[in-house]
């Protein structure tokens, strides 16, 4: 399928007070049309600032994208000017954020809320907007649509909020949906409901996903491919069956030990991973998860392992990542 | 109303908004209310007690002192009304610009609010009227207004330039910590990821959300605008008799003959009176407005 968003050696940076945090650090990554891409890693490794940059959203200043392209449908969006980036923004591209009760304005009833892009970008009248609401809400799971649409944020759950912002993010037929960590502020059964409504919607449209968390578990049941960050850098990249099967950078296993199965002995525990990621200001020369490791060597400590192949569309960057495959023990299949 | 329900149940604010109100329904029906004009003087009748025909006496001049007063209140009104407009058209556009953009245009709008800080508030009110007022009156002459000149009504106009063109800096200054604090919300850069306008995303997004400390601010600042006219028309570079005001009715009844006539001291009280109730309405009703939209910080 067409490529239709290329995102090549992105840099972004904060230029705080205590120093230049290296927030992404030459991310690069596609998205095919339709293609559900998961962004994995634990808070501050970059994914949301990631996609933030793509979607020119970083607060400038004190943030900076230092450098790369983002190529969606062939433009370079961080080149094209404001204008033309408003009109990708909810048009093209749409966002749903983590944290439902913050990302509705509490002074606008949701059915102004949803208007807002029908109106701005399809030139809906009043009228055609709400009715168009109305489906939106519907399509998410709303009951009684028609009488919450004057409804203000206070009067939803956490869930039907999130089923607000994803009707919001879908008004348009957007051809690419970030997911910015859509569930992590939801109870787990709603997290289920969620995960649902987007892959239907994304059968029904034809839409591409990013899709951010650092639940492994969570991404397993929705994408086809999956990139796992760390320290803003891209740390390994592969097909979500491969990335189960066979994880060959030592944080990914890492973040796999971290996740509770069901399907093994109860005895089995949870490992977590020691330490801290390294300080984003003053960014070690070597390998960003060394002081981390449990397979470091010492060629780690001074150079930055770059991507490599590691099997059919499988990147990794580590020094040792056939050492890891072959110490690492069994995996398990899903 | 909740809103209506919370400041009923709070008596200063109450008390606060009915003063308010009486003194806007005295400025609105000022013609009908004055049994006599507000410059009809009567040297017959001058300097009465309090009686049937003068509810609050007469002045030197045998101005009926009751019809003065509420004529006060038009000017008071008027003043208020119109400085508030000018704080708002000021401070609003401005505060939002430099908290949301940042910058240099922070930087440059805010230095200006510090500069109108810098001074003493009333001082630097007093150095604009007086500047001011020559200016103004020699470019109507200049234009063959002299009507308008004599009329008195550019009295207001420098009073309302003097106290909006000061005031304004320290809504700026509130708009701008809600802007900064309101614009790294979620929502917002919700909203600017559906692609919506930046004069958009203030408008509609981020000053709604701060209207509740826009309303209280300027309820409060309506009380200080009342005393600054009253402090400027006291001073004599304010609103000229025989504009009513109850600052220079002030003036004219202390100054000529509060100290020959002691008896007389309600020609001095009443408009003092007046003013301090109308400063201290405002005040109640802010901080009850204040406690009424934020329930939580009682």
């Amino acid at each position: 399928m067409a490529t239709l968003l290329e995102v090549k050696d992105l840099r972004t940076e904060f230029h705080t007070q205590d120093g230049v945090v290296h927030a992404v650090n030459g991310v690069s990554f596609a998205v095919d049309e339709g293609e559900t891409l998961g962004l994995v890693g634990e808070s501050g490794c970059g994914k949301s600032v990631s996609v933030l940059s793509v979607m020119r959203l970083i607060p400038i200043p004190p943030g900076k994208i230092a450098g790369g392209q983002v190529l969606f449908q062939g433009r370079d969006l961080l080149a094209v000017d404001d204008e033309e980036i408003r009109s990708v923004r909810g048009n093209k591209i749409a966002m749903v954020f983590q944290d439902p009760m913050t990302s509705l304005n509490p002074v606008l009833t949701i059915g102004t809320q949803i208007s807002e892009a029908l109106e701005l970008h399809l030139g809906m009248t009043k009228e055609q907007a709400r009715k168009r609401s109305v489906e939106l809400l519907k399509m998410v799971g709303i009951p009684e649509a028609e009488n919450r649409l004057d409804d203000y944020p206070h009067q939803f759950s956490g869930g039907m909020r999130q089923r607000v912002m994803i009707a919001m993010a879908l008004s348009c037929s957007p051809q690419l949906l970030i997911a910015d960590e859509p569930t992590t502020a939801l109870d787990v059964t709603i997290q289920a409901q969620i995960v649902d409504i987007v892959k239907r919607l994304k059968r029904e449209l034809g839409m591409a996903v990013i899709w951010i968390t650092h639940d492994l578990g969570v991404i397993a049941g929705l994408a086809d491919r999956i990139n796992v960050m760390y320290a803003g850098f891209v740390i390994e990249s592969a097909s979500n069956k491969e990335i189960f099967a066979n994880p060959v950078h030592p944080y990914t296993l890492g973040l796999l030990g971290s996740i509770p199965r069901l399907d093994e002995a109860h005895k089995a525990k949870l490992t977590p991973i020691e330490g801290l990621p390294p300080d984003l200001i003053e960014m070690p020369k070597g390998c960003p998860f060394y002081d981390r490791c449990r397979f470091r060597a010492e060629r780690c400590a001074s150079e930055n392992p770059p991507l490599e192949l590691a099997g059919v569309r499988h990147w990794v960057a580590c020094w040792n990542w056939q050492d890891v495959q072959k110490k690492r023990g069994p995996v398990g299949v899903r | 109303m909740q809103l209506a329900g919370r400041i009923a149940r709070n008596p200063p604010a109450l008390l606060g908004a009915l003063v308010i109100l009486m003194v806007a329904l005295m400025a609105i029906f000022a013609p009908a209310l004055a049994p006599y004009a507000y410059d009809q003087q009567n040297l017959n009748a001058a300097r009465q007690a309090p009686s049937p025909a003068h509810w609050l006496g007469t002045d030197d001049l045998g101005r009926d002192m009751l019809s003065r007063v509420i004529w006060g209140a038009r000017s008071a009104v008027f003043v208020i009304v119109m400085v508030t407009i000018i704080d708002l058209a000021l401070g609003l556009p401005l505060g939002a610009a430099a908290g949301y953009w940042g910058g240099w245009v922070d930087t440059l709008i805010m230095r200006v609010v510090d500069v109108l800080f810098a001074f003493p508030g009333l001082l630097f009110v007093f150095l604009v009227a007086a500047t001011l007022k020559p200016g103004i009156l020699n470019w109507a002459k200049a234009i063959g207004l002299n009507d308008l000149v004599r009329s008195g009504y550019l009295d207001y106009a420098v009073v309302i330039i003097a106290l909006g063109g000061v005031g304004w800096g320290g809504l700026a200054r509130m708009v701008r910590g809600q802007v900064l604090m309101l614009k790294e919300r979620e929502f917002v850069i919700g909203a600017r990821a559906l692609g919506v306008p930046t004069w958009r995303v203030i408008a509609r997004h981020i000053l709604p959300n701060a209207i509740t400390p826009i309303i209280v601010a300027l309820s409060m600042g309506m009380g200080d605008i009342a005393l600054s006219e009253g402090y400027l028309s006291f001073l004599g570079i304010g609103l000229q008799p025989p504009a009513p005001s109850w600052g220079n009715i002030l003036a004219d009844n202390a100054g000529r003959y509060w100290r020959t006539f002691p008896q007389m001291i309600w020609l001095v009280f009443i408009p003092g009176l007046v003013l301090a109730a109308v400063v201290f309405a405002f005040n109640f009703f802010g901080d009850g407005l204040n406690e009424a939209l934020n329930p939580e910080i009682e």
